[in-house]
């Protein structure tokens, strides 16, 4: 019987923040659109109270409770051999590859990342169904990562399929 | 080749063809048809003298293009498979599409297609491509080479698996959608004709009429799939000589197929359950460079299963991973399966037990409601019991699936990454699900809920890299 401990490290301390302002953005749209169509038709109270109650629990799941329970759950290491991560909440994944096998090495910023100085590093293998994602990393953290991936795997010796 | 382009272009823009026969009544000049289809022609002749491809030592090249000229090389050693491909048209003339497919295949794009090569030159030029080789060795190379070993040949008695399967009752939903989209049956809706169809329907009866109308379109269904059936998968032969698996098939439009057998990294076994209540079984390869799904990887088309088996077992040269036992996944996937199955069956008779409270519920809701349970019972015992997988002498085997049965046969130094996955319930219930990722076939392979604790054991058992890596710890009990 074999198992396969937790991979050590955390992602960025600023991740939590930055999933739940993204996350807070649509919401906050959309509480808006309410208010305005409130302050436009007020008729029909009752359905204004189980829109907004909608919006309430969809603000409380995705703002509070994923970003706080994402960042209990995401781990990465990088191995000798192999990239370990864990991800996922509602949908937990624990992925694994070998090094010797890795074909690119990205890393990625998107606009609210850059903000707040993180950077996700994705590692593709020849199989579309094996990239390995770590994300939300201190910037630094994931240059480091995609450099010493970069060394290790020698990208480019053979076709790695 | 000079003929093919033309009467092909000129068949493939028929919309324009028509705009231009339009034109030409409209303005009662029939010059404007000519002309368009005089352009059209020239443009196909054109094709043909701006096409040319050579290959030399490393690559296959190809330019091409009228107004704007593009090139497009692939380098020998990348070619995974040839494939030909001849339409009526084509085979009327001795002429043949010759495909070749690369590692990585760009989504919507054509490949790399060689249109109208001379039927006699393409064994020689499909020898050449597959077999990673300098032009030279060539003529010593084809005449040489090992015998050709038939694994398999198409019988009569396979069409009996035919009728099987919805391809028929797509083909007529698909012809009744096109006539609909052009308005046909808007207008006949109107028509003396529809009057008169539904006064007969009165007369006769409405449930006579639908049972007369279903087992009208039955029929009609499993005609066009026999014939379909009969038309593309004829004739066809599956044959291994040396290192190079060689698939022919149909009877109007023959497409050839060729495989480099260092490329396979396992088979699919898939048993429709339709087929498979019939002992039937198809045959899908696992091999890098050629699409999972679809066409492009089919081996054998619904026939007996002994056959499908023989053919795989002699494939990747393992009995045990064809058809030897599997490990069960354990009483929670069971669970799992009965308590999937059975979730609509059960909101159903709630359901219809609230609305018997309050009003009647006509007797043929109880009688679908059955149905329903019945149907959810048989999916539930038959998937737990396909439910399986087995691991060792480097293969990966899984199986799943009721209504689409797959048994998954993977070479394991083929995986070059491992997920588990856990969904809520899954968590609560111990059980996860293991996929292997491989360049070759459908990319992700499945193992369906095994228990938790056996899942990184499956994992270190197929790849010694998983075994050996940082994070593992052997545990006490077995």
């Amino acid at each position: 019987m074999v198992t396969l401990v937790d991979p050590a490290n955390p992602p960025s301390r600023k991740a939590p923040l930055v999933w739940a302002i993204g996350a807070a953005i649509p919401w906050a749209m959309l509480a808006v659109a309410q208010v305005v169509w409130f302050v436009l038709d007020a008729r029909l109270g009752w359905l204004h109270a189980v829109a907004a109650a909608a919006t309430v629990v969809g603000v409380v799941t995705f703002v509070v409770v994923a970003p706080l329970w994402r960042y209990r759950v995401h781990r990465w290491e990088v191995g000798a051999q192999a990239v370990y991560t864990r991800s996922g909440w509602l949908v937990q994944e624990r992925r694994i590859a070998p090094i010797s096998r890795v074909q690119t090495v990205d890393t990625h910023r998107g606009p609210l990342a850059r903000l707040f100085g993180l950077a996700d590093v994705t590692v593709t293998t020849a199989s579309s169904a094996g990239a390995v994602r770590i994300v939300a990393l201190d910037s630094e953290v994931a240059d480091r990562i995609a450099a010493q991936l970069t060394d290790i795997a020698a990208i480019g010796d053979r076709d790695a399929t | 080749m000079l003929l093919v382009h033309p009467v092909h272009e000129v068949l493939g823009q028929v919309p324009l063809l028509i705009g231009a026969v339009v034109l030409g009544t409209a303005t009662g000049n029939a010059m404007w048809s000519v002309a368009v289809l005089v352009l059209m022609i020239v443009y196909g002749l054109a094709r043909w003298f701006t096409t040319t491809y050579r290959i030399d030592a490393e690559q296959i090249q190809r330019r091409e293009g009228v107004l704007q000229r593009s090139v497009l090389s692939v380098p020998r050693n990348r070619i995974r498979s040839v494939s030909t491909d001849a339409r009526v048209l084509h085979r009327l003339l001795g002429l043949t599409v010759v495909k070749v497919s690369t590692g990585q295949e760009a989504k919507g794009d054509a490949g790399f297609a060689l249109d109208a090569i001379r039927s006699d030159e393409v064994p020689a030029l499909r020898a050449l491509l597959i077999a990673d080789s300098p032009p030279d060795a060539l003529e010593a190379g084809v005449e040489a080479s090992a015998p050709e070993r038939v694994l398999a040949r198409w019988q009569p008695s396979w069409l009996r698996y035919s009728p099987l399967s919805f391809t028929g009752l797509a083909t007529i939903a698909a012809a009744f959608g096109v006539i609909y989209q052009t308005g046909a049956v808007a207008a006949l809706e109107d028509s003396p004709l529809a009057r008169q169809g539904l006064d007969a329907a009165e007369r006769f009866g409405v449930v006579a009429t639908v049972v007369v109308a279903v087992l009208f379109v039955l029929t009609l269904g499993v005609m066009l799939s026999v014939v379909r059936s009969l038309i593309t998968f004829g004739n066809l032969v599956l044959s291994r000589r040396d290192e190079v698996l060689h698939l022919q098939h149909g009877l109007l439009r023959v497409r050839e197929h060729t495989y480099d057998m260092r490329r396979l990294r396992g088979g699919t076994i898939r048993q429709p359950l339709l087929v498979r209540a019939f002992g039937g079984a198809r045959l899908d390869a696992v091999m890098t460079g050629v699409d999972g799904a679809g066409e492009a990887s089919l081996l054998l088309p619904p026939c007996p299963s002994a056959t499908a088996e023989s053919v795989l077992t002699e494939l990747i040269g393992q009995q045990d991973a064809v058809t030897g036992a599997l490990r069960h996944h354990g009483p929670a996937a069971t669970r799992r399966r009965w308590t999937r199955a059975l979730t609509f069956p059960a909101l159903l008779v709630v359901g219809l037990g609230t609305t018997a409270v309050v009003a009647t519920v006509p007797a043929w809701a109880w009688v679908l409601c059955g149905v329903v349970i019945a149907a959810g019972v048989f999916l539930a015992a038959d998937r737990s019991r396909a439910l399986g997988h087995r691991v060792g002498d480097g293969w990966l085997v899984a199986r799943s699936g009721s209504l689409d049965r797959r048994r998954d046969c993977l070479e394991a130094a083929g995986i070059i990454g491992w997920t588990a996955r856990q969904t809520l319930f899954q968590r609560r219930a111990g059980v996860a699900t293991l996929i292997a990722a491989t360049p070759a076939g459908v990319k992700g392979y499945r193992v369906l809920d095994v228990p938790a604790d056996l899942a990184w054991s499956v994992a270190a058992a197929a790849s010694p890299w998983v075994a050996d890596c940082d994070w593992t710890r052997e545990t006490a009990h077995s």
